[in-house]
């Protein structure tokens, strides 16, 4: 337990997907204006990373390790990665037509959202069994919610801030995010991966 | 409290999140609203202007979402509305459908491998962990669903954007 325990934090917050590995950046600006909605599509992430790295791990295991098809690795997870969306979609709606309303939104652009790709490239470069594989991705996408929902948090508070015109919008963003960055460079060193 | 009508977010109702519908179809006294898509820029409140939130939306999808206020409003079909969820409503939604799925799985997944020590095991209990979290989580939606927690209320008309005026994705 303290094995998975360890990969969890590590994934989480040391080695963090958004802020150490700079992967799903373009969503990380593009939907943290506001809370809720980093919040949505931070939550509808987690489900599809986790869902989908289960299959690539069937996958590669099954088919590309074994048939050395290596070079199909991209194309194959990306294909799997559109399956897990549109499984995901198909089940929230019929979980609950409500939630749909609410949280199907986001779904169609987790399918190019590449730290979805990049977790699940970054498992066959690990060589995880299965269970670390998907506790893995599980902590992997937690840690890119969280993310998401501080730096919505922090842009929410810099939209009521009196910035310098020159640097109203992204450029403060970006200087924002580096920060955030260095605060998270202070997990390196709790554990590594 | 913002004056009826107005195209703004309402300061009044803090801890809601708002979101713009068209009426489309008044039924009795119920309307039926279709929700304007949401995109990666947050939706602006000039969205009726642009092509995303005109005519950039699947309408197919769209049509999908449309939800039912109950109660008699005196909507027109064509208007454009307001309408509004609590954030705790928004969590406990992503809660139940994602959240609760994904620890099921990951249990069964942990049992699996704890158990039997095989990945074809984990990946056995990881499977019917995601299909009993399912499971119960359509039955806490049924349940919140049943109490009304789920259904988003109507708060404000709001004009269509004027013809003249600018996209304004940073006020998204």
């Amino acid at each position: 337990m303290e094995h998975y325990l360890l990969l969890f934090i590590s994934a989480a917050l040391v080695s963090n997907v958004v802020l150490m590995r700079f992967l799903g950046l373009c969503s990380f600006m593009g939907v943290t204006t506001r809370v809720d909605t980093a919040l949505g599509m931070g939550a509808a992430t987690t489900f599809c990373i986790t869902v989908s790295a289960m299959i690539d791990w069937g996958v590669e295991k099954a088919l590309l390790e074994p048939y050395d098809l290596g070079y199909l690795r991209t194309v194959t997870f990306i294909l799997v990665i559109a399956a897990a969306v549109q499984f995901t979609e198909a089940v929230v709606r019929k979980v609950s037509p409500t939630m749909f309303q609410m949280l199907g939104i986001y779904l169609p652009l987790i399918t190019t959202n590449c730290a979805v790709l990049g977790v699940n490239l970054l498992l066959v470069e690990g060589k995880m069994n299965f269970i670390e594989s998907t506790v893995f991705a599980f902590a992997s996408s937690l840690g890119y919610s969280l993310v998401m929902v501080l730096f919505a948090g922090l842009r929410e508070r810099l939209a009521l801030c009196n910035v310098p015109r020159l640097f109203a919008g992204p450029p403060i963003g970006f200087i924002t995010a580096s920060l955030l960055a260095l605060a998270f460079m202070g997990f390196s060193g709790m554990s590594t991966n | 409290m913002d004056a009826p009508g107005s195209t703004f977010p309402d300061s009044g109702t803090h801890g809601l999140i708002e979101g713009f519908a068209r009426v489309v179809a008044v039924d009795g006294g119920r309307a039926w609203l279709e929700p304007e898509e949401t995109t990666s820029c947050g939706t602006c409140h000039s969205a009726g202007l642009c092509s995303i939130g005109k005519d950039g939306g699947n309408a197919k999808r769209l049509a999908a979402k449309r939800f039912p206020l109950p109660g008699d409003l005196d909507l027109r079909v064509g208007e454009r509305v307001v309408v509004g969820i609590s954030e705790g409503t928004l969590l406990r939604g992503a809660a139940t459908a994602y959240g609760l799925p994904l620890v099921t799985l990951l249990a069964g997944g942990i049992l699996g491998q704890e158990v039997y020590r095989t990945d074809s095991m984990a990946a056995a209990g990881a499977v019917a962990g995601l299909v009993l979290g399912l499971g119960l989580a359509r039955l806490v939606a049924n349940h919140l669903s049943a109490r009304g927690v789920l259904s988003p209320r109507f708060l404000r008309k709001a004009y269509a954007a004027p013809s003249d005026a600018a996209c304004h994705p940073e006020h998204g």
